[in-house]
């Protein structure tokens, strides 16, 4: 039994692990580095542990710590989370090699997956659908030419070791694949040390979807429906939704079936993420598999009504899954946002620093995983994520507009969000349709950021509140001056009175 | 009392005409609004206007004459520009140039230096890199120059809008 449980991650997603670990009964454990004393996740726990300096690579990335840490205040298990430590394969052979339980697959499933050569080579196997493209890294650029030629233009160069869009270059012409193989190469050595490449069909409006898996230690497995994530910046999603309405009642039976075969192939046990690149038609290919929790998890909890946390801790257990294909449905629509500290104005510049006042939106249907407060200082060395607003409607058009209500409610102040760029896509035609891919930011730029800079009216209204905070502020430090002009007659009256009760 | 306000690109002349606690009638360069002004949380203001509802929230940005101030869809940059704000404003065009400093608008860390004081440079090169919250800026020269000093080393922690490196 899981009695103790040691979150290796910070953020909001330490807290909403911690959220379940509370329903449950089970002690959660926090570590935190120099510059998370004040953070949420600290305050949330039940017991928390220094484990160093404020860079991640000193401290949450710091696999001996956090394995001393677990042995010391005796944890039976360590949830990951997502990203740091999430998706590697040494911590987790580690947590075995020490006899604590790692809330996530084993190394294997995590090795086969993460290497992108490797998985597409299982997956071949397997027979699962791929994008058509070279399965090995090509080093002779000879015979690269000719690999492309019979791939097909246009075409996508990745890093093996890629991820997050770097070393990735897009080919549309055959005169230009020797440069951009370079470029990438380079690329990919300096973000990643590994400079192996591989070429992949690029689809033209391609849609980023993904299916959720959840699997035991004892072979079973089930998907828990998909999750449209195309609208995305710079291969980073912004908002996720499901149902995808792009989807068919037979396209998704076809595809969850496909990831559970996917999650099989390298008998893979928790919750996982296969991720497929689907065009207009619905022709869907294998594009990776998260072998972690997802940032957007909630809005597939929101439909199905499974607590997706709860799941990996039986299944981590060793707890037979009693979640039976047949009797799970999707219920409405939910539609997730991710609120970022960047300036969507400043070509989305992070933007760490203190909130001065944040207001979180409420009511019906609305759900926020966030870990800030007022007085909390976001540092500047980890992620910007702020926090997710995850919204249900019955009807995909009720979520919309229960998102754009709650998007106005929500207020951050003291650093710049991307709070309002979300506002802008709920308004968006494409989006409000459904009919967009992964160029939806791309192809509405115009609309998403050269939008009306303000009316004359509204910029007299922000200098007219800007010119009484000054003028209330001076007043105050010098209200002799200043009584004159702004005089307030009641309250010299009440001051002239009380002098002469005196 | 009359004060000069600029935001964004645009300079205007405002004045407060007469005040009954929250009521305010305040001119605007030629127009006149009647209007309900409160500050309902610390840096919030609520406006009542013709019957409609307006929230507007302040953030001071560096100094108490300058604000970021947001209105529904918009972000605005707002100057207080008086007579000391004048002077300064053409005294930081003689000292502190925007050409003869280099910093970054937001926060981080040091990534690297990749030049040395007494360096000349071309129009274009890097001269450091600045990370935030694992996005990495570089930060270049837009015309040849000198290096005149390094004021920070690889590794330390900035402030947003502090001098990096003095250039010539």
């Amino acid at each position: 039994m899981i009695k103790k449980v040691l979150v290796a991650n910070r953020g909001e997603i330490a807290v909403r692990v911690m959220r379940s670990c509370r329903e449950l009964g089970i002690v959660s454990v926090a570590v935190f580095s120099e510059a998370d004393r004040t953070s949420m996740h600290v305050r949330y726990a039940d017991e928390a542990y220094f484990i160093g300096n404020s860079p991640s690579n000193e401290s949450y990335l710091v696999i001996d710590k956090i394995i001393n840490v677990a042995k010391e205040c005796d944890a039976d298990a360590i949830h990951p989370g997502y990203g740091f430590l999430s998706e590697n394969a040494n911590f987790s052979d580690r947590c075995k090699q020490e006899g604590i339980i790692f809330i996530g697959p084993s190394s294997y499933a995590i090795s086969t997956m993460g290497d992108k050569i490797t998985a597409r080579q299982t997956m071949q196997k397997a027979g699962i659908p791929l994008i058509p493209g070279t399965d090995k890294e090509i080093s002779d650029e000879k015979k690269l030419l000719e690999t492309v030629k019979n791939i097909g233009f246009p075409i996508m160069i990745k890093a093996t070791a890629g991820g997050g869009g770097k070393g990735m270059r897009l080919v549309r012409e055959e005169k230009d694949v020797i440069s951009a193989v370079r470029a990438a190469k380079s690329e990919a050595l300096s973000a990643f040390g590994n400079d192996a490449v591989y070429v992949e069909k690029y689809i033209d409006s391609p849609h980023h979807i993904e299916f959720q898996i959840l699997a035991d230690k004892h072979g079973n497995v089930v998907h828990l429906f998909e999750r449209e994530c195309s609208v995305q910046r710079r291969h980073q999603k912004v908002i996720e939704e499901t149902p995808s309405p792009i989807m068919t009642k037979k396209v998704r039976q076809e595809m969850g079936e496909i990831a559970v075969r996917v999650a099989k192939a390298v008998n893979y046990d928790g919750a996982g993420t296969v991720e497929f690149i689907v065009d207009d038609d619905l022709n869907y290919y294998f594009l990776e598999m998260n072998t972690r929790l997802q940032v957007e998890h909630p809005i597939t909890e929101r439909v199905v009504g499974i607590d997706l946390v709860t799941e990996q801790l039986k299944i981590a257990d060793g707890e037979i899954l009693d979640i039976k294909q047949t009797e799970l449905f999707q219920d409405g629509h939910a539609i997730e946002c991710r609120i970022y500290a960047e300036d969507p104005d400043n070509n989305f510049m992070p933007n760490p620093g203190v909130i001065k006042h944040i207001t979180e939106p409420l009511g019906l249907g609305v759900r926020h995983d966030g870990y800030v407060y007022e007085g909390y200082e976001i540092p500047i060395f980890y992620d910007p994520l702020i926090s997710k607003l995850i919204i249900w409607g019955k009807t995909r058009k009720e979520a919309i507009d229960r998102m754009k209500r709650a998007l106005y409610a929500y207020k951050i102040t003291g650093i710049k969000t991307t709070i309002k760029f979300l506002e802008r896509i709920m308004e968006i035609p494409d989006f409000v349709n459904g009919k967009y891919n992964t160029h939806f930011i791309e192809e509405n730029k115009e609309a998403l950021f050269s939008y009306n800079k303000g009316t004359t009216k509204m910029e007299d209204i922000a200098m007219i509140t800007a010119y009484f905070d000054y003028v209330t502020k001076l007043e105050k430090i010098q209200p002799q001056r200043l009584s004159n002009t702004l005089g307030n007659n009641w309250k010299d009256f009440g001051r002239k009175k009380g002098v002469l009760r005196m | 009392m009359s004060l000069e306000i600029s935001i964004n690109k645009r300079t205007a002349n405002i004045e407060l005409l007469s005040r009954d606690e929250n009521k305010i009638k305040i001119r605007v360069d030629d127009k006149t609004y009647d209007l309900d002004i409160v500050m309902v949380e610390n840096g919030v203001y609520s406006l009542l206007m013709d019957g409609k509802s307006y929230n507007v929230e302040l953030i001071q940005n560096q100094s108490n004459k300058k604000y970021i101030v947001n209105t529904l869809y918009n972000s605005n940059d707002v100057e207080i520009i008086d007579a000391e704000s004048k002077y300064l404003k053409s005294r930081k065009k003689d000292e502190m140039d925007e050409n003869t400093a280099i910093s970054s608008p937001m926060p981080g860390k040091v990534v690297k230096i990749l030049i040395k004081k007494g360096d000349k440079i071309k129009a274009g090169e890097t001269v450091i890199i600045i990370s935030a919250m694992k996005m990495e800026s570089e930060y270049k020269v837009k015309k040849d120059r000198l290096i005149k000093d390094v004021l920070v080393k690889e590794g330390d922690i900035i402030d947003g809008n502090q001098p990096l490196v003095l250039i010539e």
